[in-house]
């Protein structure tokens, strides 16, 4: 930016040039065309912001910021927008993407604790880095051209190396384990992407209003990332009938800070830290983003909070039995309820419009009960691990452990079965033997064809593509505990294929659990019957699959020593010039000539000194020991020991002196 | 010393201890050894050139040589188009001098000023002038060999009378009877047309200057006074299209069309405050209405797309103050450095913006309450009348102040208020004049000293067709000269780095791109100047998809040191034990023969 400024001033300060009466050009050519043509066309790009804030069983608070832009479809998307940013509406113009989602996420989603089933995290837990899908309005053929070239473009956008997503190696093309019927969906994830602000930007830019006004203003970025999850999300929906929507949404688990709002906080024995915005994010909102049409802050109770809530006997006003809220709501709803045991969790709703500069909103809680609950439970917690040791071989192991799947199947006979289906990319160096799949139900090896009921593998290929692995699982209800093992090998990479910090080991990307039987929604109803118009809790109201990730896997492989290319070329190099200058001696050799010189020295009598001298100088000058052989010893030892040799000697003691003494000083 | 002469005293040569102390020789020397030494070392010998062979790196074969003459043509003689001008003497009543004569002196005085103004893209002395002295009822005189196609003058096609219409009038009904569009298409370039028009009994000098390739002089002028006139036209306007100081080569290089040869323009709406007011501009109708025949004009210099964004929460990041004299929050030229906000105006949003096509950006800049009316102050103290500025080659910035500065804040109801048609046509009007001025001509001429004389019509392409013909000899040249340079670059680059790979897709490019510069400069010299300009923009930009070609990017291709320090470890041991065995083998072979042949010569004494 200092750049772009300093450029700019240069330019300005050599070339300023000022209009003095311009109306000549143009003059009134324009203006009866102009007027033809009438009043500005009603604009329709609509834009929302929205905060969930939602305390979490284990004293964390969720907050869920939730942006939406819609741009109508017109004929103009991509080069002319009010509110849209024009960036996002050129890439789905020249890509023609149909649906994108990217996902940046620093930290792993708890799913027993935060939440395993409601709409909220399942749409927003997402796996470690970037995970990256599309799909296209294009032919089959040209889909993965395009996608190429998008992860270029996003990650020029998006300051990350999405770009490495772009190799055939990174990326696969689930048919039905990701989302059903998908022959056009990429998908891509980078487990290791490091994800902080420089990425958290260019996604604010994208708004309206950035973070100069509205609920963004919260995201003070100290804050946000001192939390244990964070996980900004990006959304994209085009159609020729609708027009774009573009949604963006950042997830944040945060821990409410010490400090409390009274002293009695303490005192009266409650277990959650009562906290407000001020204190969770250090920063004030104040007064919504002007472009905004809506603008809202929402505080959900949980199901269980909320039964136990009942079971006190308080109603559901701001300020009851159990807890104090610091704003009275502008709106209560509750979810609708058939039966007796089902959901019912409450939501209050905040308009942000009423706060401002003078006046923030401080929506924030205040506990007066010890309340303990536990957040939406998931039928089948899963998750993936490695078994084996060595940089030979290994295994992945998935396991099912059944929570609550009573709660899910309300079909508790014998031919109960829920279905799990399996989603999991490997790159290519793990070379997974997918016929060594075994699995397991309560400690008991099953037969592949009971358990799998449908499956869809794609193996991969050397440096060409990962491999893609897509399971229907079908386990009885009364399942507590199943495991699914695959061998596999570790390969052997290319010397330049290394990453950088090769040592550090490899990571795969998680695993993709959906529980197809199982759908989360919830819809809510004003307890008033006040209109609720939100463009967040429509999307709980549209049935969610129940899924999760699972671990990122690290596998460590074998690293080179990454100057051994060099050391085996000079080490053969030489093994074979060895060879070779023996065998050229060897040919070379007169056996008969050395015989008769060796009988001649033998006949020969020398001292040792002389000899010694001899054979020195007869390498020295090559192999002429015939001629040294005839020579008398005398003369060649009275020339070695003559008045050339004293004279050497002298000049290189003088040559050293004169080293020691005047070169090595200075 | 004794016992050479003892043991060897037949010997011819005693000098050489080897030979003279060696036993006599009685066979002929062996050949064996010597053979398979020579024959490892042979075999090593043409080995070499199949492992050079195997180690060789493609190379697409580049025109060298083309490049070389390209280049060395486009410096020893820059291109000149041609033009073609005339002058009309309109004389009813006849007299004055004739044709010849007046031809003769206008060349005279347009060799002089042109002398003065070398400058690239102009037609420099590459131009043909003739005089049509046309008294009327059809009698028509012609300089030189009285050339008379139908591009020129119509003898008697236009009454004198008719001259003193409405400009605007004057200016089709000349149009009409000049350019007969279309048929014109003839090389030699365009023909620009002065009419002097001597009407008696008219008060003063009327000189204007039309919109097409004309301009007309009606009043009472004299022949030599109408002579300087007419050469200031020539050379001024037509041959240098109204241009002054940055025509010159090596200066006001800058041409701010991308090296793809495109230019995004891309405007941008910027609300300094939101909470205060929020304004908006339906910038379809603008484009369509306003735009339109701008980038149409420009067509055959580059490929112009426009874009356009509202952006909100953008405060300037220079400070005003406010002063009551002059009613409004001022800001100076020394703020103007610092005016634009590089942190928060996210101008850069286009995708075009990470390619090699050039943005220029539009700003227009809607102060916030506190700050409004925001007003730029000149170094004279008078306010600016269009309140903006330009940056050369990034583009300009209007600061647009709504009427109603102090009436009440918007509320609580979010307004999104229209930009009136006036106003955005105001805006407009100095946008295009920026625009002007980024492709290096006057915003206007009429606050120019030099042709208070003269007045202009102007064009709604925002270009007349004179300056648009001027931009495009200027942009063909320009266009030459920089594709001439990027492949003369390209092919030194190549030829420094012996190990480089280069694509097939380099060559076909180089040798398109030199396709397309010959088409440009013959263009060029047949004075079409619109096909020459767009051909030479094509010529540049397949001369710079070469030059950045993703494989000249990458760093992999093997140095000469990585190539020597792979065969060395093995090369250099092997050759040192060949070339040694191979001297001595020699050596050892010559004394040996020569043993033997003094042998065989004392046997022969002997015998």
């Amino acid at each position: 930016m200092a750049e772009l400024r300093r450029r700019f001033s240069t330019f300005v300060s050599v070339f300023i040039i000022f209009f003095f009466f311009f109306f000549v050009f143009f003059s009134a050519i324009v203006l009866p065309t102009l007027a033809s043509v009438g009043d500005l066309v009603e604009l329709e790009e609509e834009f929302t912001e929205e905060l969930l804030l939602k305390p979490l069983p284990d004293r964390k608070v969720l907050a869920h910021f939730h942006f939406e832009i819609l741009a109508p479809p017109s004929p103009v998307n991509g080069r002319h927008h009010h509110l849209f940013p024009k960036a996002i509406a050129q890439l789905v113009h020249k890509f023609q993407i149909r649906e994108l989602e990217l996902s940046f996420t620093q930290g792993r989603w708890n799913y027993e604790r935060w939440g395993g089933s409601d709409p909220l995290s399942m749409a927003n837990a997402k796996p470690p880095g970037v995970e990256l899908w599309a799909t296209f309005h294009r032919p089959e053929s040209e889909i993965d051209h395009t996608w190429k070239n998008l992860t270029h473009a996003l990650s020029g956008l998006f300051c990350s190396s999405i770009n490495f997503l772009e190799s055939s190696t990174a990326f696969s093309a689930p048919h039905w384990g990701f989302q059903p019927n998908s022959s056009v969906l990429r998908y891509g994830a980078l487990p290791r992407e490091a994800v902080c602000t420089e990425n958290l930007t260019p996604w604010l830019k994208l708004l309206p209003c950035r973070d100069r006004a509205g609920v963004a203003l919260l995201l003070n970025r100290p804050s946000i990332y001192r939390g244990h999850y964070h996980s900004q999300k990006l959304r994209l929906i085009s159609s020729k009938l609708t027009g774009v929507k573009l949604e963006q949404t950042l997830t944040i688990v945060l821990h409410p800070s010490v400090e409390r709002y009274g002293l009695d906080s303490f005192s009266d024995g409650s277990t959650q830290p009562s906290w407000s915005l001020n204190s969770l994010f250090k920063q004030q909102l104040m007064g919504k983003c002007a472009l905004a049409k809506d603008s809202r802050v929402l505080f959900e109770l949980e199901h269980d909070l909320a039964s136990q809530i009942d079971e006190t006997e308080s109603d559901y006003t701001w300020r009851n039995a159990a807890f104090e809220l610091s704003t009275m709501p502008d709106r209560v709803a509750r979810v609708m309820k058939s039966l007796p045991n089902q959901d019912s969790s409450v939501l209050y709703g905040f308009e942000v419009s009423k706060s401002s500069d003078s006046m923030p909103m401080d929506v924030g809680i205040k506990w007066k009960l010890p309340l303990i609950w536990s957040s939406s439970h998931a039928p089948v917690y899963a998750s993936r691990f490695l078994m084996g040791s060595g940089n030979e071989r290994g295994s992945i192991a998935i396991t099912f452990q059944s929570s609550h799947l009573d709660e899910w199947l309300s079909t508790g006979s014998d031919g109960c079965a829920v279905h799990a289906v399996v989603f999991q990319v490997v790159p290519w160096y793990v070379k997974v033997y997918y016929h060594t799949l075994n699995i397991f139900m309560d400690g008991k090896r099953q037969t592949i064809s009971d358990v799998v009921k449908r499956m869809k593998i794609s193996p991969s290929e050397d440096k060409l593509s990962p491999g893609t692995m897509e399971l229907m699982l079908e386990f009885p209800c009364d399942m507590q505990s199943a495991t699914l093992t695959l061998d596999f090998d570790k390969g052997f990479l290319h010397v330049d294929e290394y990453p950088p910090d090769a040592n550090q080991g490899f990571d795969i990307p998680s695993a993709l659990i959906t529980y197809p039987d199982c759908y989360s929604s919830r819809s809510y109803q004003t307890v008033d019957t006040s209109h609720f118009k939100s463009s967040l809790l429509p999307k709980f109201k549209e049935g969610n699959l129940v899924q999760s990730y699972t671990e990122v896997l690290l596998v460590p492989l074998t690293t080179p020593d990454f100057s051994m290319p060099y050391n085996v070329i000079t080490f053969t190099c030489t093994i074979l010039a060895l060879y070779f200058g023996s065998m050229l001696n060897v040919l070379r050799r007169r056996v008969g000539e050395e015989e008769r010189l060796s009988k001649s020295k033998a006949s020969e009598r020398r001292g040792l000194i002389p000899l010694l001298l001899l054979k020195l100088s007869s390498k020295l000058r090559g192999k002429r020991p015939e001629t040294m052989q005839h020579s008398s010893p005398l003369p060649s030892s009275s020339s070695f020991f003559g008045p050339k040799l004293f004279i050497k000697v002298v000049l290189v003691a003088v040559l050293a002196i004169f080293w020691n003494y005047y070169l090595k000083d200075s | 010393m004794a016992e050479i002469s003892k043991s060897d005293p037949l010997n011819p040569n005693p000098n050489p201890p080897e030979i003279a102390s060696s036993v006599r020789r009685t066979t002929e020397p062996g050949r064996k050894r010597l053979f398979v030494t020579l024959s490892v070392f042979f075999s090593f010998l043409v080995g070499l050139p199949f492992l050079l062979k195997s180690t060789e790196i493609y190379r697409s074969p580049l025109p060298f040589s083309s490049i070389e003459s390209l280049s060395l043509r486009l410096r020893s003689e820059p291109p000149a188009p041609p033009c073609r001008l005339q002058a009309v003497f309109l004389r009813p009543g006849g007299g004055g001098g004739t044709a010849d004569q007046l031809a003769r002196l206008i060349s005279d005085e347009v060799d002089k000023s042109i002398g003065s103004i070398p400058s690239r893209g102009s037609c420099g002395r590459n131009y043909a002038l003739s005089v049509t002295v046309d008294s009327g009822n059809g009698a028509c005189e012609r300089s030189g060999d009285g050339e008379s196609g139908p591009c020129y003058w119509p003898c008697g096609g236009i009454d004198v009378l008719e001259l003193s219409n409405e400009d605007g009038i004057v200016d089709e009904l000349l149009d009409s009877a000049l350019g007969r569009r279309g048929q014109c298409l003839g090389t030699g370039g365009k023909i620009y047309t002065v009419v002097v028009a001597g009407v008696e009994g008219e008060e003063g000098l009327r000189t204007v200057l039309g919109k097409h390739r004309h301009a007309w002089l009606v009043g009472k002028v004299g022949e030599s006074d109408a002579v300087l006139l007419i050469t200031k036209i020539f050379v001024n306007f037509f041959l240098n299209g109204g241009r002054e100081e940055d025509m010159a080569p090596g200066k006001g290089e800058f041409v701010p069309v991308g090296l793809d040869g495109s230019v995004v323009l891309s405007f941008s709406l910027l609300n300094a405050n939101p909470n205060d007011w929020v304004y908006d501009w339906d910038f379809q109708m603008i484009d369509d209405v306003l735009l339109a025949p701008v980038v149409e004009a420009l067509a055959p210099i580059a490929n112009i797309t426009t874009e356009s964004q509202v952006l909100y929460h953008t405060p300037k990041s220079s400070i005003s103050f406010w002063d009551g004299n002059l009613g409004g929050n001022i800001f100076s030229i020394k703020d103007l450095p610092f005016f634009v906000n590089a942190n928060e105006w996210h101008l850069d949003t286009s995708i075009a913006a990470a390619g090699r096509s050039k943005i220029l950006h539009f700003v227009v800049y809607i102060p916030s309450r506190n700050e409004c009316p925001l007003l730029l102050q000149l170094p004279n103290g008078h306010i600016s009348k269009t309140n903006g500025f330009i940056s050369p080659m990034w583009g300009g910035v209007i600061v647009w102040n709504p009427h109603s500065c102090f009436a009440d804040s918007q509320g609580k109801h979010f307004v999104r208020r229209p930009i009136a048609l006036e106003d955005l046509q105001k805006i407009f009007q100095i946008l295009v004049g920026q625009l002007r001025l980024l492709f290096g001509f006057k915003s206007s001429y009429i606050s120019d000293d030099n042709v208070d004389m003269i007045q202009f019509l102007t064009s709604e392409k925002g270009f007349t067709e004179w300056e648009l013909d001027a931009l495009y000899r200027y942009h063909a040249c320009y266009n030459l000269a920089s594709c001439a340079t990027t492949l003369e670059s390209l092919s030194k680059l190549v030829q420094s780095l012996p190990r480089m790979i280069v694509m097939d897709e380099i060559g076909k490019q180089v040798k398109y791109s030199l396709e397309a510069a010959g088409l440009a400069q013959n263009n060029t010299h047949l004075g079409i100047y619109n096909a020459s300009a767009a051909a030479s923009l094509q010529a540049r930009s397949l001369a710079e998809d070469a030059f950045f070609h993703p494989s000249i990017m990458s760093v992999s291709y093997s140095s000469l040191e990585h190539y020597f320090s792979i065969y060395m470890p093995f090369f250099a041991p092997v050759s040192l034990h060949l070339i040694l065995a191979l001297v001595k083998e020699l050596a050892r072979y010559r004394r040996e023969r020569a043993k033997y042949s003094s042998f065989v010569a004392e046997h022969a004494k002997a015998s």
